[in-house]
């Protein structure tokens, strides 16, 4: 069995300077990600676009290449097409590459799991052709692939980023359907001075928001009470705003609202984790380092706390310090040395990161469903009514709801209904959301043939 | 409507959907393939049999569940076409047998 | 709190106990530190097996075996329960003499539920399974029920005519004044005439609590379950001599077991897996039917359980203490044994006595042994 001082899961921007830091420090890293090519889904793609104009996406796209670039030239380990299906607290991680099942064993280990898109639970969710923001810019990157005449619907600056660049591609769009509560702009408002501390994202963000109002597209603001038209196939988006009903029609919607910790990975280790009040999601709980509640294993980036592509990457540093004085390669002064820089580069973005969070919060009713025929659980097609004969039954907790009714148990494990489920139950108890707590998680990562399984073996995994 | 801005187009693959002979860039996701020549039902929702497709396209959600070459449960944002490949909806429901053709 | 009887353990055989207690009218509450089947009793394999029980275990067995016919009616609420007929898979002759052996001595006993069948039998009833195999015994009275739901109805049934749950309290003392016990919760202070244990991997810990003092180990018995996959097996499988044995459910889902145990870790309410384990459990599965090779694992798990010596349960009054009982220790088989469990807990309190006879369920069976 290969044995490494750190096993670093996961190449977006927190786990590339990581292990670019690491290998600096001495330490012998190995690099998973199932991707063929680093980047995460922030830089996907971006050494080998398939787009003609892959500028259109933006200079904060392109400017991943250089970390990728500096990745791809170090001398760690780096497995593409690693699938990672168990991380265990004994530095013991599984996974398949070349229909191998394969094994290695670690002395640290760091997790970057990143993000994922918050689910937006409303009636139609469900139907082809509802697709997330996010998904439109993962298939433009990595397969140059657009959908045309889609509306998008939601808040926050990933939705207008992705707009502005479907806009700039020349990509047809139907509409844009903002949801950010009138409310929030005012709750914001005190945050404002602390984020003009960064007033170049500021500008930027301002300026995705011109482009948008500028184009032809019709732009709606305030939207409530969303709700996909189609009886097989999404045809359009209802909605209200200002009282009034409107229904445009369009080819795809396109939901988002914000982005919230993957879970999966951290949640089947066992790892603590805390309710963060200003993202309404659950991290994992880390020290300034990333050391989680397991020392030898860290966490750094969106995954340990929505911290943006700049912001993992100084988590992803400070986490490859923190884990090299663990390894004894440098000291506690060392290690204070180095971290001074990312710490201070990552402290002037969170007066930032406080405002952009309270402007964008999403809206209460899109993040709970409203409707007893929503579905939450998509795996398998547990309705809100469903959950709430469930909870009525006694199921007071995430996994009794789960044992209960089934909600949670399909193919995502949990990915898409967890945050959903933890939100209605502490409505429904009239409880904190942290006192109500998660599914608990397990391996399989990801769903796992049992053929695979079986080739888990002393003899066979160590070849 | 799905649509490419490939820039070059790469090499293509024939690979079989839904038994449909297909030219496809190769080294792209299953699910783009499938998309962009029309077939963009993935799998029949487990419990009711409904049509699910692709959501969020990055492996978190399992929506895109398909058949490759005979292996069920593949996800096909994640999996990318070759040569040779046969893919098909997945068909798996609660009330699905194995067929006798398969004893 | 004051009740007449204070059972401690929200699992199967705690809330079978509470309800068939509420049913004579008397006053319960459950203590249950989680929740409400939380650990063996919710997250079990299911399996209501009558099938290859250790004779001592077969009357009580039979017993509840027909009281699972019609439970959802009795309690008002679905369980989950499914009759299936089970098929324990012999791989050749040898198992096929083991077979034969047991028939003659259950033949001996009266019993006559369980029928060996031929190779060209078992391809009729499971048509996937490896043609090396010979044949195989099967039962059908038996079948399978959901160990969550089944487990809460129980406890749904026991709270209509009264009784009281407490979720999420820990009994952290317990000790007889006079006619009365007393038992210190982590929130409350409890009261009642009775105590009845039925505290799972934690019974030792009652039992020492209550006087007695027993040999129960601990384990963590793994399970896993398969995506949806085309229905190919009617009924429960296992096999005579291999740890091979799954199920699959009428939604398709298929769950593997076959007694592969994990690491229990009870301080920490905490199971590990042990994955080679897991792995050797997927390779038999995959030789008795090739069919499960392509097969989608989602979730991987196990449960903390309780395991006697002999694997035999301690059902009965306490040895060192008045009015006070036990039922635990049920070693990975106790589930299929709730219903009957329940009732003859609750002819204990009421009349002293069972019409079972208990002589093998002691709680002081192993005291005697020791010098």
């Amino acid at each position: 069995m290969q044995s490494f001082d750190c096993a670093i899961i996961g190449t977006g921007p927190a786990g590339m300077s990581a292990a670019l830091r690491l290998s600096e420090l001495g330490a012998t890293v190995a690099v998973l990600d199932r991707a063929p090519s680093p980047g995460g889904q922030i830089y996907r793609a971006v050494a080998q676009s398939p787009l003609a104009t892959p500028d259109k996406l933006g200079a904060d796209y392109l400017s991943g290449a250089d970390l990728v670039s500096a990745f791809s030239k170090s001398n760690v380990a780096w497995m593409p097409g690693a699938d990672v299906w168990h991380l265990g607290d004994d530095g013991r991680i599984f996974y398949s590459q070349d229909n191998r099942t394969q094994e290695l064993q670690c002395r640290q280990m760091l997790i970057c799991p990143g993000a994922m898109e918050r689910p937006m639970p409303i009636p139609g969710w469900t139907l082809p052709g509802v697709m997330t923001a996010g998904s439109a810019q993962v298939m433009l990157k990595s397969d140059a692939m657009a959908i045309s005449d889609a509306i998008f619907a939601g808040s926050g600056p990933l939705l207008y980023l992705i707009v502005a660049q479907y806009l700039r591609l020349g990509i047809p769009i139907a509409g844009v359907v903002d949801t950010t509560p009138r409310q929030n702009y005012v709750a914001a408002l005190p945050m404002l001075a602390s984020a003009l501390r960064q007033v170049g994202m500021l500008f930027k963000g301002l300026g995705l928001l011109r482009e948008i109002q500028k184009s032809k597209v019709p732009f709606y603001r305030f939207a409530t009470d969303l709700e996909v038209v189609g009886t097989d196939h999404a045809q359009g988006l209802r909605f209200q705003q200002d009282g009034a009903s409107y229904e445009l029609s369009g080819d795809a919607v396109l939901l988002h609202h914000g982005v919230v910790p993957n879970l999966n990975l951290a949640r089947s280790i066992g790892l603590d984790h805390v309710f963060e009040p200003d993202q309404l999601a659950w991290r994992v709980k880390t020290s300034p380092f990333g050391q989680t509640s397991c020392p030898h294993i860290w966490v750094a980036g969106d995954g340990a706390g929505i911290v943006g592509a700049n912001g993992a990457k100084h988590a992803g540093e400070l986490a490859a310090l923190g884990i090299g004085c663990e390894l004894g390669l440098l000291d506690d002064v060392g290690r204070d040395q180095l971290a001074e820089a990312p710490r201070k580069a990552s402290a002037g973005q969170s007066g930032f990161r406080r405002f952009i969070d309270r402007l964008y919060q999403p809206a209460p009713d899109l993040m709970l469903p409203t409707r007893d025929d929503t579905i939450v659980c998509r795996c398998e097609e547990q309705s809100l009514w469903d959950l709430r004969q469930g909870f009525q039954s006694g199921a007071r907790d995430p996994n009794a709801l789960k044992s209960l009714t089934r909600c949670g148990m399909g193919p995502c494990q949990g990915r898409q209904c967890g945050h959903i489920v933890s939100g209605l139950l502490a409505k429904w108890r009239e409880e904190p959301v942290a006192d109500v707590g998660y599914y608990r998680l397990r391996s399989p990562l990801r769903l796992l043939t049992l053929e695979e399984l079986a080739r888990l073996q002393d003899g066979e995994s160590a070849r | 409507m799905f649509t490419s801005l490939r820039g070059l187009s790469g090499d293509l693959v024939e690979i079989t959907v839904n038994g449909a002979p297909l030219q496809v860039v190769a080294g792209q996701s299953v699910w783009s393939a499938m998309a962009l020549n029309g077939f963009t039902v993935t799998r029949k929702a487990a419990v009711s049999g409904q049509d699910r497709s692709a959501y969020c396209a990055m492996g978190v959600c399992f929506e895109c569940l398909v058949e490759i070459d005979g292996l069920p449960n593949q996800q096909a944002c994640l999996r990318r076409v070759s040569a040779g490949m046969v893919i098909n909806t997945q068909h798996i429901t609660e009330a699905s047998e194995v067929y006798h053709a398969e004893l | 709190m004051k009740s007449d009887v204070l059972i401690i353990g929200g699992g199967i055989q705690g809330s079978a106990t509470a309800y068939y207690l509420a049913r004579h009218g008397v006053s319960v509450v459950v203590l249950e530190k989680d929740y409400v089947a939380r650990h063996a009793s919710g997250v079990n394999a299911g399996g209501v097996r009558l099938l290859g029980r250790d004779l001592a275990e077969v009357p009580l067995s039979k017993a509840s075996m027909q009281m699972w016919q019609t439970l959802d009616e009795e309690l008002g609420h679905e369980t989950g329960f499914r009759a299936q007929s089970i098929v324990n898979i012999a791989s050749d002759e040898k198992d096929m003499q083991a077979l034969r052996s047991r028939q003659e001595i259950m033949r001996a006993e009266g019993h006559d539920h369980e029928r060996i069948i031929d190779q060209s039998e078992l391809r009729d009833l499971l048509p996937h399974v490896s043609p090396e195999c010979v044949g195989g015994v099967t039962s059908s009275l038996d079948g399978y029920a959901i160990p969550y739901k089944a487990t809460v109805a129980f406890r749904r049934a026991a709270e209509r005519l009264g009784a009281v749950f407490c979720e999420g309290e820990e009994l952290v003392g317990l000790r007889r004044v006079g006619e009365t016990w007393l038992g210190q919760g982590r929130h409350q202070r409890f009261e009642a005439d009775t105590v009845v244990n039925c505290a799972g991997a934690w019974a030792d810990q009652i039992a020492l609590m209550i006087g007695d003092n027993v040999p129960l180990s601990h384990a963590a018995p793994m399970l896993m379950i398969t995506a949806r996959m085309p229905h190919f097996a009617k009924p429960v499988v296992g096999a005579v001599s291999r740890q091979l044995s799954f199920k699959q459910f009428e939604n398709g889902t298929v769950l593997i077991g076959g007694g592969a145990k994990g690491f229990a870790d009870r301080a920490r309410n905490a199971t590990r897996l042990d994955y080679k384990k897991l792995a050797a459990a997927a390779r038999t599965t995959a030789e008795f039917f090739p069919i499960m090779r392509s097969a989608a694992i989602n979730r991987m798990w196990a449960g903390l359980e309780a395991y006697m010596p002999d694997n035999l349960p301690v059902i009965g009054p306490a040895v060192n203490a008045d009015r006070a009982f036990h039922a635990f220790g049920f070693s990975a088989h106790g589930f299929q044994m709730g219903p009957i469990v329940g009732q003859t807990m609750a002819d204990l309190v009421l009349k002293g006595q069972s019409r079972y006879a208990l002589g093998a369920f002691r709680v002081d069976r192993f005291d005697r042994k020791v010098l």
